[in-house]
């Protein structure tokens, strides 16, 4: 076996091999292939690769793998170490071959994958677009989620980095998850920062990790992806100034702002209000501050000024307010079916004006109908109106307000015909020809066709109370309304107003209308006058006498007054007052007669009032007292026979016989008693009544009553003087008191006296306090004279007088005197 | 012209000239600090353009034509005033009702000073000058404008007024 040479050269060469590829496998011999590794970017092809041992010149290798040992190896020639081949199903066997220069195989490696061994990392994700918002200081990333390169259904998560400055400090770091969908998906993710965009550079940055579930080897992230860069406003050549501009922020917001200046400035101090805050350096051209909670800023907002060397100044605004109060008690109503409107409390001010001031819209969600509302801000109530749609009658409607910093909204559920606010009621007009009916005519602008209104009247008057009428009828389209009002009082000037509402569904009255005035027309008196006659002392002439009728009687001007005479139907005297007078006088003749009067207006005469001119003779005709009341007098009597047709209290306003004012009052034959009130009657004035009885046959005075409405005490003093004088006694004399200073009805007189001598500062004796004072009371009205007894001799004695009524006393008269010494008469010293 | 024109026009002046202070200092307050506290710094005039009014001309001409430039610049600077702060303080009335009585008593004056000038010195038109329109620009460029033109204002109104 050993004699063949070949065989031998074969061996050889054989062992040479094996021991070549177990040395490799151990050590490592020069050019063999080693740490080969295979790793996934998708799932269709492998990428792997090697090294060699040594380095060195070699020539291509050759790189086979087998998926089977029923397949043949598939062989690839390679320059480099790196080779990409499908994915396998299963362990593979990998022979890699380096060869020398010349072609001639230098060393040989093989090596067995499993699945385990392979490594799935994704290729490292491209940032498609990285914008940034200023105003919202927001980024947005976009990228591709290479979605078709993997089966439908894989959890990608992608890592994404923000960092800020030049020095790149990382800002934030999230992870964002999405599900691949087989398909090439652009991704997209915003970012707030909570520093203005402008005031440095921000940079983005991403990664990715595929969950590939049911794969046994090794998952890793990917490589990151090229950064992307958002320059700050500090690199541009003039970018300078303070960032951000104008914005608006909720209170309590927590806000950085920053100053860019040019390079080489430096920045002395930044100020949010009056208040200096520390600086926050970003780079060489730029420093913020941080406001921490920051409190409501006044209309003009807060100013963020920056000052910098040589005293530059530049700054910004910021508006700190508050998100919209939800809308309270929200309310909706139409006064003219045309337009509806809506109401409602706004709640706490936002504190943001202008530009920022909170905004309005009306949605109704029926007919998807969508307004904005032009509010007055300075108003208390907040009003929007809504267009009345055809053929809906039922709203929903909901009320958004938004402010830069927030939103909030409100809801109603309208049934318009319950919503009815009429305006108010216009061009009043009252007319008729009447005397106690009138028309009403007035106009209210608005469509009402679709529901019945209910008016209110109101009548006034001068001389009643305020009623109010109500009219129901059938609502028109801006037309005019009428209605009647009866029974009203002739010549009686009245005021009407008018208001509305709905019928069927009450929800609110209209306003009152302008008041209409109107007066009724005449209509004759509606009864005779009250008429009283006076038979002169001779008997031949009569008095007549009649007060004016009351306005609601009058239903007119009195014009004047017709005084007849009539004896049984024959006219014998007839005489045509004018006003204003209310009395006559006639000639009687040789017989009395019935006097009618009648009171005369435009549009008529009242009934005739009668009374008969005969005086039936009076016996034993007394005069008696009536009782003072304070607001009245108070007179009785008994009934008397025959008294048919009633009772007269007549007297006058003045005591003399004349001028005299003659009042009267009637009473039902069943009275016996009256309080006789007078707004004439004065206190401390006695009047004199006369009690007359109306018979069939005539009027019979049956007493006299005088009274007073108050008595009051006698105006002065009784005069009185001294008659004699001896020593025990005075006699004292006085006169009466005329009637007009009595003041009220005499009950009596007082006489004191005591010891004293005249002095001039001397008080009245009843309120001297002497304790010899004496007092006689003389009830007696007839006397008028007292001897005073028991008096000591050669005495100076004060005597005061004074009279009295049931209101009281008056002043007194004061004498002195003194007494004789034995019995000798002697004038009295005064 | 009213036969008391000038009298009028002289009495519109001293008007403006007594409230302008009062003006100013409600204004800066509106603004909110730090106008009030650094007003000089704030509100400098570097850069700024506002009519010279200078106390040494010689002719009356002279004066009515610099008086009319002033006013119409004063006019066309309160109306951007006002606007803007009708913006950013529309709650603040008494300082929107002195900017409206100042502009109406410059109007008046502009509208005397053009029958001043047609009828004694047959001038009628005269170029004025206006500064910068502060529409669109931002809130804090607003306020400090207004006060860089009030704050001059102060000053040059005293000196029409010693004139006159």
């Amino acid at each position: 076996m050993w004699k063949n040479s070949s065989l031998r050269c074969v061996l050889a060469l054989a062992i040479l091999c094996l021991t070549s590829l177990i040395c490799s496998q151990e050590i490592g011999s020069p050019g063999e292939p080693q740490n080969l590794k295979c790793i996934m970017h998708n799932l269709h092809k492998m990428i792997c690769t090697w090294d060699v041992s040594s380095k060195g010149r070699y020539g291509q290798t050759d790189f086979c793998y087998a998926t089977s040992d029923l397949l043949p190896p598939v062989c690839i020639k390679t320059r480099e170490k790196r080779v990409e081949i499908p994915v396998s199903e299963s362990s593979f066997t990998v022979i890699i071959t380096t060869n020398s220069i010349y072609g001639a195989a230098f060393a040989t490696k093989k090596f067995v994958i499993h699945k385990k061994d392979i490594s799935f990392i994704p290729l490292a994700p491209h940032i498609l677009s990285l914008t940034p918002d200023f105003s919202t200081s927001t980024l947005n990333l976009k990228w591709s989620d290479n979605g078709s390169v993997f089966p439908y259904g894989l959890d990608a998560f992608w890592q994404i980095e923000i960092l800020r400055k030049e020095t790149m400090e990382k800002v934030t770091q999230v992870i964002y998850h999405s599900k691949l969908t087989h398909e090439n998906i652009i991704l997209s993710w915003n970012w707030t920062s909570d520093m203005p965009l402008e005031c440095t550079s921000h940079y983005a940055k991403i990664r990715s990790y595929i969950n590939i579930t049911d794969f046994v080897g090794h998952k890793d992230w990917s490589d990151w992806s090229p950064v992307e860069k958002v320059p700050g406003k500090d690199t541009e050549p003039n970018g300078s100034g303070v960032f951000p501009q104008d914005t608006v922020v909720a209170v309590g917001s927590d806000v950085t702002i920053c100053c860019i200046h040019e390079e080489g400035q430096q920045i002395q101090q930044m100020t949010y209000g009056s208040e200096i805050y520390p600086l926050i350096h970003l780079s060489s051209r730029s420093s913020a501050i941080r406001v921490v909670n920051a409190s409501a800023s006044d209309a003009s907002g807060t100013n963020v000024v920056c000052t910098l060397s040589q005293d530059w100044m530049d700054g910004t605004v910021l508006f700190v307010g508050y998100a919209p109060d939800t809308p309270q008690n929200l309310s909706c109503e139409t006064s003219n079916f045309l337009i509806i409107k809506c109401t409602w409390k706004p709640g706490k001010p936002s504190g943001l004006y202008g530009k920022r001031r909170t905004k309005y819209s009306l949605l109704e969600r029926i007919s998807g109908k969508n307004i904005s509302c032009e509010v007055n801000e300075m108003s208390r109530e907040r009003v929007c109106g809504f267009p009345v749609l055809a053929d809906q009658k039922t709203y929903s409607f909901t009320l958004g307000v938004s402010n830069p910093v927030g939103q909030a909204e409100s809801s109603l559920l309208v049934d318009l015909t319950q919503r009815v606010h009429p305006k108010t009621p216009e061009k009043l007009i009252a007319s008729g020809n009447s005397s106690t009916d009138v028309h009403l005519h007035w106009y209210i602008n608005g469509s009402f066709t679709e529901i019945w209104l209910l008016c209110q009247i109101e009548i006034s008057s001068g001389h009643s109370e305020q009623k109010l009428q109500n009219v129901s009828m059938a609502g028109g389209k801006f037309s005019t309304y009428t209605a009647q009002l009866n029974s009203l009082h002739p010549y009686t000037k009245y005021q009407f107003k008018v208001r509305c509402s709905a019928a069927e569904h009450f929800w609110r009255w209209s306003d009152w209308s302008r008041a209409e005035e109107y007066t009724t027309l005449e209509a004759q008196p509606a009864r005779g006058p009250d008429v009283w006659r006076e038979r002169s002392p001779s008997g031949r002439s009569l008095k007549i006498f009649w007060k004016p009728l009351s306005l609601s009687e009058a239903n007119g001007k009195i014009v004047s007054h017709e005084v007849s005479c009539y004896l049984l139907d024959t006219p014998l005297e007839y005489k045509e007052v004018t006003e204003p007078s209310h009395s006559t006088e006639i000639k009687l003749g040789k017989n009395d007669c019935v006097i009618s009067v009648v009171a005369k207006n435009h549009a008529g005469s009242s009934p005739p009032t009668k009374i008969m001119s005969v005086e039936l003779p009076s016996d034993d005709v007394r005069t008696e007292h009536a009782v003072a009341l304070g607001n009245g007098i108070y007179i009785s009597w008994t009934s008397y026979p025959n008294v048919t047709c009633g009772y007269i209290v007549k007297w006058c306003h003045s005591s003399g016989a004349e001028h005299c004012s003659v009042d009267w009052e009637k009473f039902l034959s069943n009275t016996t008693d009256a309080v006789i009130k007078s707004v004439l009657f004065r206190p401390g004035v006695r009047y004199n009544f006369s009690l007359y009885g109306c018979k069939s046959s005539g009027y019979q005075l049956l007493k006299n009553i005088t009274g007073y409405m108050k008595e009051l005490p006698p105006k002065r003093a009784p005069n009185f003087t001294v008659e004699e004088t001896s020593s025990d006694s005075i006699l004292v004399k006085w006169e009466d008191i005329p009637i007009e200073d009595c003041q009220g009805f005499l009950e009596g007189y007082r006489l004191s006296f005591a010891k004293g001598e005249k002095d001039a500062l001397k008080s009245r004796l009843s309120e001297s306090g002497n304790p010899e004072l004496k007092v006689k009371n003389i009830t007696d009205l007839t006397k008028k004279s007292l001897r005073i007894l028991d008096l000591q001799g050669k005495t100076s004695y004060q005597l005061d007088l004074q009279a009295y009524t049931a209101g009281g006393m008056s002043p007194a008269n004061s004498l002195y005197v003194v007494t004789k010494e034995d019995c000798k008469l002697d004038i009295p010293i005064y | 012209c009213r036969s008391n024109v000038y009298e009028q026009t002289r009495k519109q002046v001293a008007l403006l000239n007594a409230t302008a202070q009062d003006l100013f200092s409600l204004y800066l307050k509106c603004q909110g600090e730090p106008f009030s506290s650094e007003t000089d710094k704030l509100c400098s005039p570097n850069g700024f353009f506002f009519p010279d009014f200078h106390e040494n001309r010689t002719s009356e001409k002279e004066v009515m034509v610099a008086m009319y430039k002033l006013f119409a610049f004063l006019n066309a600077s309160l109306g951007n005033i006002t606007r803007d702060q009708e913006e950013l303080n529309p709650t603040a009335k008494e300082l929107l009702d002195r900017l409206h009585n100042t502009t109406k008593t410059t109007q008046g004056l502009i509208s005397n000073l053009t029958c001043l000038l047609c009828k004694n010195y047959n001038i009628f038109q005269v170029d004025v000058r206006y500064g910068p329109n502060s529409k669109g620009k931002r809130a804090f460029k607003k306020k400090q404008q207004g006060c860089q033109v009030l704050r001059k204002y102060v000053q040059v109104i005293s000196h029409a007024a010693r004139i006159l």
